[in-house]
């Protein structure tokens, strides 16, 4: 088990040829489950593409794991606000994604306003600003703007949900 | 014995640094000079650029001043940099820069000089830009 | 009738004082988006498909336009004043523009870049307005084995060329296929990859992809490698340009002209290529080499120039030929089967007014951004004072009200997440993002094309050759699939031969 586990040490790309893999094998079970009897007017059928790109998901799984177990990397993209010198901050991204899931729990039952705010605040919390009560008006403000923004400008009712009555 | 300096590349820094240094001479005492940003932007016009720490450090040199220069990014305010500072060298006296505000200007802004003025340990000297 | 009558019933719809409202906001947002850090012209066009919904299509087209052009221009601000080229194609522009920054010229850098810019945008515009239309003569000659093979080599090239590992490209692309199998298929109805999920069956909806992997994958990852501190920005004034500039300026502009339009109009020739190409000619043409690598102008005035004309001609076939070659152009088409418009090459048969109005509103819309970019860059770099944390979670919180927008369902939301962490998760591994979103938007299509060509051939797949052009771009796809092994025998012969293109064509860090 612990050779097993150096062994995979630094090979978390492995985990992106185990998911092509999956999704080949997915794609492959799904379109063979499909019955249909053979057209002349459509010989090629609605298998023939998944197949394809089933197969080649997992061509790709597989000549990716060998790149990777020889030494191959994937070159993690850059960008204007990107430092790759130091590791991922998953204390930034998971509040961030919880900001996000938490919109998503309340969007339908509370309101865009409500769950708009939570995400914008949340969101700016997560990504380290500490100006809170400024950071609280700015989204209570973007959660206006846009919910009246939507509804006017481009005949959008987004949900009022607990506001229902009041906006 | 030790001077305390907040600096920002504006007017206000500038009058702030000029009275650093002549405090520090009166008192042949080590000038310690912070200029942070909290690195939140991609750009910040309050964290000095290279050449201006450069000309700074000729200047004290120049006058003889012992002096130290941080330039922390650490995501805190400048306010928390500089009484960091301060408490970490035993600051004999702090010297910041103030803007000159208008009576609304003062209601809305102002609260790093605010925030100095009020957590300092040791005695603050604000002073404002020449007009 | 005539292109000439054709353009000037163009400007006389963008010229309506709502159309021109829009160009007017598109290259304003596109200025803005260019020059912030972390967001794209693809990117803000995908968060600005909710407006399709209540957009006249023209309108909305001048300002998606407006937007892309915008965003070139924004980009070389950023490449100057910071040396963080945003986007591949500003890379070259910040090798020479940030060291003429640094040596005091940055205003003579961005006017040179500006100025090209224009000059670049405004000669490709007239070559889309004169190409175009001989495409579409041409192409709608093209029965559907020919635009089977069109389509798999448009895939093929993105996925083959861009980037630096094919195997990664491939990954992507069998990815975004999959994901444009999901829901009914179009011919006998079955549901494919649905899981027995109603809100599935109508498939994944292009919008909530395209944010998905555009700003909600992005914001993720940059979120996760946030740079916290600042950068050194030069200070800038007002652009201006010497004699002296002037005369040195003139021919590169041309000559990236030259460069960039045909390659952005290749499927896979994108804007890397030109613009790299223009500054390796500047740099062997110049009366002044030993200016190159210290600030030479040459090299701010070409590189801009080509990755404007680029831009236009990348929306050559896109108008054509409803093929997109890059993540901007992809994303515009996305907008188009959005208002149920079929691209392809009878567009300008079927919507010809809107065209028409979409180039004339290119030439307007340069134009302004002249006008807009000139006098305002000390503005404009202003910008660059906005808290990451705001850029980010607006970003995150726009996202998630486009995705919403479509069905005003928060299942789509569900999967908005999902496919944010598969980009993520892109990203990080060094899959390329473009030939999933490539594979998403022309797999239906190629799959429809392919279906069509076996049903005229009753099954029969040599039908897939049974047209001359076909077969010749069979023949295409078979040497960009084969080059790097045909290169690989060449460097072994000759190996001390340097490659022409950078290896690395994603946004290099060039900072030191």
């Amino acid at each position: 088990m612990t050779s097993l586990t150096t062994g995979l040490k630094g090979r978390s790309e492995l985990g992106v040829a185990l998911l092509l893999g999956a999704a080949g094998v997915l794609v492959f079970l799904d379109a063979n489950g499909l019955v249909t009897p053979y057209s002349k007017s459509d010989p090629v059928g609605p298998k023939t593409v998944p197949f394809i790109v089933a197969g080649m998901l997992v061509v790709c799984a597989v000549l990716l794991a060998v790149n990777v177990l020889r030494g191959g990397k994937g070159e993690a993209e850059g960008g204007e606000d990107v430092d790759l010198t130091h590791p991922a901050d998953w204390k930034t991204v998971l509040p961030l994604a919880g900001a996000f899931i938490l919109n998503i729990l309340l969007i339908d039952w509370a309101g865009w306003v409500i769950s708009g705010t939570v995400l914008f605040w949340g969101s700016v919390l997560a990504l380290g600003s500490r100006r809170y009560v400024r950071d609280g008006l700015i989204s209570v403000a973007l959660s206006l703007l846009t919910f009246y923004g939507f509804y006017l400008g481009l005949g959008i009712a987004l949900p009022a949900g607990l506001l229902e009555g009041i906006l | 014995m030790t001077v305390v300096v907040g600096y920002v590349p504006t007017p206000e820094g500038e009058a702030a640094l000029t009275q650093a240094i002549t405090e520090a001479r009166k008192a042949n005492s080590t000038l310690v000079l912070i200029n942070s940003s909290k690195g939140e932007a991609a750009v910040d016009s309050r964290f000095a650029q290279e050449g201006d720490i450069q000309d700074i450090e000729q200047r004290l040199a120049g006058q003889g001043i012992e002096y130290l220069i941080k330039r922390p990014v650490r995501g805190h305010d400048a306010a928390a940099e500089v009484l960091d500072a301060a408490e970490e060298h035993n600051a004999d006296l702090i010297v910041i820069g103030l803007r000159r505000r208008t009576p609304v200007g003062k209601l809305i802004m102002g609260s790093t000089s605010q925030r100095i003025l009020l957590e300092a340990d040791c005695p603050v000297l604000a002073v404002k830009a020449g007009r | 009738m005539d292109v000439w009558s054709s353009l000037m019933d163009g400007f006389a719809t963008a010229l309506t004082p709502m159309n021109f409202l829009y160009a007017v906001i598109g290259v304003v947002l596109g200025t803005a988006v260019g020059v912030l850090p972390g967001l794209g012209p693809a990117m803000t066009v995908a968060l600005l498909l909710p407006v399709t919904y209540a957009l006249e299509p023209t309108s909305a087209f001048i300002m998606f336009a407006g937007i892309y052009y915008g965003g070139m221009y924004g980009g070389s601000t950023t490449s100057i004043l910071l040396n963080t080229p945003g986007e591949s194609s500003s890379v070259v522009t910040a090798i020479e523009g940030n060291k003429m920054a640094k040596a005091g010229r940055a205003a003579q850098a961005l006017a040179t870049a500006a100025i090209g810019s224009f000059v670049a945008g405004t000669i490709g515009t007239a070559l889309l307005a004169v190409c175009a239309p001989i495409v579409v003569k041409f192409a709608v000659s093209l029965g559907a084995p020919s635009y089977f093979a069109i389509m798999v080599l448009a895939l093929l090239a993105v996925t083959a060329v861009l980037g630096s590992s094919r195997l990664r490209g491939f990954a992507s692309l069998g990815l975004g296929l999959a994901i444009g199998l999901v829901g009914m298929d179009s011919v006998t109805g079955q549901r494919r990859l649905t899981f027995g999920q109603p809100l599935l069956a109508d498939g994944l909806d292009i919008v909530v992809v395209a944010v998905a992997i555009f700003a909600v994958g992005e914001a993720l990852w940059v979120a996760a490698h946030l740079r916290r501190t600042p950068l050194h920005a030069i200070p800038v004034g007002q652009p201006w340009m010497g004699k002296s500039d002037w005369k040195r300026s003139w021919k590169p502009w041309l000559r990236g002209t030259a460069f960039g339009f045909p390659f952005g109009a290749l499927p896979a020739g994108g804007a890397e290529i030109p613009t790299f190409l223009s500054y390796v000619t500047e740099k062997r043409l110049s009366k002044h080499p030993e200016e190159f690598g210290k600030g030479a102008i040459e090299g701010v005035a070409g590189p801009e120039a080509a990755n404007n004309a680029a831009a236009a001609g990348t929306l050559t076939p896109m108008l054509a030929l409803g093929l997109p070659t890059n993540a901007t152009a992809a994303v515009m088409l996305a907008a188009f089967t959005s208002y149920g418009i079929q691209p392809g090459p009878q567009l300008f048969e079927s919507q010809g007014a809107l065209v028409w109005a979409l180039i004339a509103s290119l030439f307007i819309g340069n134009l302004l951004l002249l006008l807009i970019n000139l006098p305002l860059a000390p503005m404009w770099a202003k910008l660059l004072q906005l808290p990451r944390p705001y850029l980010y979670a607006g970003i995150l919180f726009f996202a998630t009200l486009g995705a919403y927008s479509v069905n005003l369902q928060a299942f789509d939301l569900v999967i908005l997440l999902v496919l944010g962490a598969l980009g993520f998760m892109m990203r990080r591994f060094g899959l390329p993002v473009l030939p999933l979103i490539l594979g998403v938007i022309l797999g239906p299509r190629i799959e429809g094309q392919l279906r069509k060509t076996l049903q005229l051939s009753a099954g029969d797949p040599a039908g897939l050759l049974s047209e001359p052009i076909a077969v010749g771009i069979y023949v295409i796809i078979g040497i960009i699939l084969l080059w790097p092994f045909a290169y690989k025998l060449f460097r072994r012969n000759r190996p001390a031969h340097k490659p022409l293109v950078p290896a690395n064509s994603g946004a290099a860090d060039y900072s030191d």
